[in-house]
This record gives structure tokens, sequence and C-alpha cells, in this order.
């Protein structure tokens, strides 16, 4: 499984544009159906009235025609020339549809209407004759349709249908935003109740982490010091959804201070950081790190690769591996963890979305990674499968 | 014996060349003041089709009644209605494809 992120992702969740995307396809299939069945009905009202307004000339044409028709009757065979009319065309045909004489254009012929528009626009109308002269029961009388009518309903259903289709389109877009605020003004409250909180956590937790660095661990016995990495990497857990936290609610919007970042050495050193993490899990990182440069803000870079790194220990297995490679222009890391589901990859970016609830945090990590990912133009890749673990790569 | 051979002769091809249709309905018709070509008209008038036609043609000189005729009540009255008819079936079939290959008007339209 691949997913590709870029720039062109809008701010909106992908459940939330999943729900709209739903609700759009269904209303608007169901809007086309409506006009469409609209414009039949008009398209063949219209088609009716032109019929209705030709249909009395037609009848005329059709009752001289018959009369002429009674006349050839009588003298047949000593006159055998079928009556024309330059009005119209016309042919005749007996009741087993057998065609008796014919000067017709149209070869659409169709015995069960009395009056209907061809395949090659030309109308017939269709008389029955209560007397079979010269055979004939059905007299079909054929004029062209010059289409008026139709490039005026055409014009009509295009202008009508298309300010329908806008106006719904409005109406639709309004009605789903009223659907999706509920969900929105949840995430909002969310994300007030984060940032109140959040400045309440920096002071306790500096003072957590100085004094731990400060404690002298050569006077202490085994047992404690045992005690004290385990608060120092509890320490550091909460440190790292502090940053996340602080990143998402206060920093976000600060773009620039970019400068050239050595890759190589920043991982090395935030390897250094999680080290206390990973060992209490037994985790082992394997390394292939080149020298590599990119122009970024190095905190948000730094939060890039700490969310990732942390993830790739927080899911992995206990005595797992943990793969980094870096190339000139490309950053992967590699889990031998639990791993992602196919279905639920496409999601992983979403804010406070969490599929495995086993480890802490608040599903944030990789939502301000694909936001900063999209901000520096960069691409970014997730493969994974359940119980073989997950590979990031990203590309820039 | 020659001339014998040449009388047989003529008389056989004679037989011959007369068809169910000439045989069977030209003789009786021909004192009829309707020609045999009007009363087809008439019939195609009133029945239309091929198949219907000699269906017609056919139920009526099986069972000829004034009712079922497509001829006028004057006409009727004073001719009567024909017999019912001696011809066989096979005959009678044959009379009635020439009948209509004769006075069809199919095909003869211009």
């Amino acid at each position: 499984m691949l997913v590709s992120k870029s720039k062109g992702t809008n701010s909106l969740l992908a459940s939330e544009k999943k729900s709209l995307y739903r609700f759009l396809t269904l209303y608007v299939l169901m809007m086309m159906s409506i006009i469409v069945l609209i414009a039949l009905f008009y398209y063949q009202n219209q088609e009716k009235m032109m019929f209705l307004s030709k249909r009395d000339m037609l009848s005329d044409y059709a009752y001289e025609q018959i009369k002429k028709l009674k006349i050839l009757h009588n003298t047949f065979p000593a006159d055998n020339a079928y009556p024309r009319d330059s009005r119209f065309k016309s042919g005749i045909y007996d009741l087993e549809y057998v065609k008796i004489f014919s000067l017709l254009e149209s070869e659409d012929i169709d015995f069960t209407k009395d009056m209907y528009r061809t395949s090659d626009n030309k109308i017939h109308f269709v008389k029955t004759l209560f007397e079979y002269y010269l055979g004939a029961k059905y007299l079909f009388l054929e004029i062209p349709d010059d289409g008026d009518w139709r490039e005026e309903t055409w014009e009509n259903i295009f202008i009508f249908g298309g300010l329908a289709i806008v106006f719904f389109t409005i109406i639709g877009f309004y009605i789903a935003n009223l659907f999706l605020s509920p969900m929105r003004s949840s995430l909002l409250l969310l994300d007030r109740f984060i940032k109140d909180t959040t400045h309440e956590l920096n002071t306790p937790l500096s003072t957590i982490l100085a004094n731990i660095e400060m404690i002298d661990t050569s006077s202490i016995g085994e047992d404690n010091q045992k005690k004290i990495n385990r608060i120092n990497i509890a320490a550091k857990t909460v440190s790292q959804l502090y940053q996340d936290l602080t990143y998402i609610t206060l920093e976000q919007d600060i773009h620039k201070n970019d400068e050239k970042v050595e890759t190589k050495a920043l991982i090395e050193n935030r390897i250094e950081y999680f080290d206390s993490l990973a060992k209490s899990k037994d985790i082992t990182f394997v390394l292939d790190l080149k020298k590599s440069y990119i122009h970024i803000n190095r905190h948000k870079w730094t939060r890039v690769i700490d969310n990732i790194i942390s993830n790739a220990i927080k899911y992995n297995n206990r005595k797992g591996v943990i793969y980094i490679t870096l190339k000139k222009n490309t950053l992967t890391i590699s889990d031998t963890g639990i791993g992602i589901e196919l279905t639920k990859i496409p999601f992983v970016f979403d804010r406070y979305i969490r599929f495995n609830h086993s480890e802490g945090g608040f599903g944030i990590g990789l939502n301000i990674v694909k936001k900063i990912i999209e901000e520096y133009d960069m691409k970014i890749e997730i493969k994974s499968k359940p119980n073989e673990g997950t590979q990031v790569v990203i590309r820039w | 014996m020659v001339r014998i051979l040449v009388f047989v002769s003529i008389v056989l091809f004679s037989s011959h060349a007369d068809d169910a249709y000439e045989r069977n309905c030209i003789k009786c018709h021909e004192v009829l003041p309707f020609s045999l070509r009007e009363i087809f008209m008439r019939y195609l008038a009133a029945y239309g089709g091929e198949n219907n036609v000699k269906v017609g043609l056919n139920h009526y000189f099986k069972y000829p009644a004034k009712d079922i005729s497509v001829m006028s009540i004057a006409f009727l009255n004073h001719y009567g209605i024909d017999h019912h008819s001696k011809i066989n079936e096979k005959e009678l079939k044959q009379a009635i494809d020439i009948y209509w290959q004769k006075h069809k008007v199919i095909g003869r339209l211009k």
C-alpha cells in the first residue's frame, strides 16, 4: 500500500472529506436524476406540442391522399401512377405490414404510433384506412422536421438545467456544511482544551527533566538508577507530547527561520534522545546515514523526525529493529512493529486518529508531520503490512 | 396413324395449357357484368393483405353466402350467389394463387 500526500491536501480531515464526498455524491446523483427526468419530461412535452401543431395539417393531407388512392383503386391497373404531392412524401402498407408502394425517404417505420419522429429527422404521420384501397391499411405521410423546436428545447434545457445545477450545488454545500459543523465544533473544542492545558505543562516538565539530568547516578544504587531511568523515559514521552501540542496549537503558523540543516547529525542527536525509550523495549537502531542537507526550519524538521522515530518505537515489538536510511534527498525509517491495516493507511494523517490505543498519545504526531511536509513541498509515503512493520519514506 | 398421334398430342397439350384459374374461374365469370379484376379489387379493399385475401376467397368458395360476399346487394339480388364449389382443395389453392398473381397491386404501382 502506498499513500502519497502532497500540498494539494486541504485542511479538512480525510474522514471529514469522505463524509462530505459521500453526501455530495448522493446529493448530486439525486439532483442530476431529478433534473434529467424533468428535462426528459419537458423534451417529450415539447415534442408533443410540435406534433400537435402539425397534426391538423397532416390529417388534411392524409384525407386528400386517401381520396386519390380511392380513385386509383377504381382505375387500377389502367392507371398505375401512385399519387404524388410536393408537400409530403407518402407510402402505403397492407395489414400484414407488407409495403405496397412507398416514396418515404426514411426507413424508420413504426406501425404502433400514429405520429412520431424518425431517427433521421423526419416526421411520420400514420393514418389507418378503414377501406383498404389498393390493399393499403396504413398510409404513412412524411415531412421533414426542421428542428427549430428541438434547438429551442435543448437551449432551454441547458440554460435552466445549468442554473438549477448551480443553485442546487450551492444549496448542497450549505447543507453539507451544516452537517459537518457539529464535527468541526467538537474538534475546535478539543483544540481549545489542549491549547489551554499545554500552557500549564511546560514548567513542571522542564523542572523534572532538568533535575533528572542533574542527578549524579554514580552515587545511587542500581535499583534507584532503574527507577530514575524510568522517570526519565516517562518525562521524555510527556515532553515529546508537549512539543507536539505546543507546535499544533502555538507554533505551526511560524513559517520562517529556515536554515541549512545537516540531517545526519540531527538524526544521531534524536536517536540519542530516544535511546533510553528504545532501550526500555530492547529496540535496536540500524543506521545507514549519508551526509544530507535540507533548507528548513530546524525545529519543524526535528518534529518530523521525532514523531516518526517515536511512532517506530511506540508501535514496534519488544526486541524490534528500527532501520534508518538517509540518502541525499530521501529519509527512510522502517520498523518491525505491528503495522497498519491497508484500509486505515489513508487516515493516519488525520488529527486525533489513533488505530492502536495500547500506547499513549493524542493522535496528532502524523498530522503535524503531514503539515510540515506539505509546507515544504516534500513527499511522504507510508508502506505498511500488519504484523510485519511500517516504512515511512520522505523525499524532498 | 400419324394423324392420330398429332391429334392426341394437340388435345393433351391444349388441356395442360389451361391452368387451374382459367379452367375453373374464367368460364363462369365471363357471363357476369363484373370482371374478375373488379371482383379482385373489391376483395382487396375488404381484406387487405395477400394472406387475408386468399383466406377470404377460399372461405367464400367453400361456404358462399350473401352476408360475406364482397359484391353489392343489387348484384346479389340480381345474380344470386354461386353454388358450392366442386373444385378440389389443391386446385382451388392453385386457382387463388394465380388469381392473386394476375391482379395484385404490389410491385405494379409507379
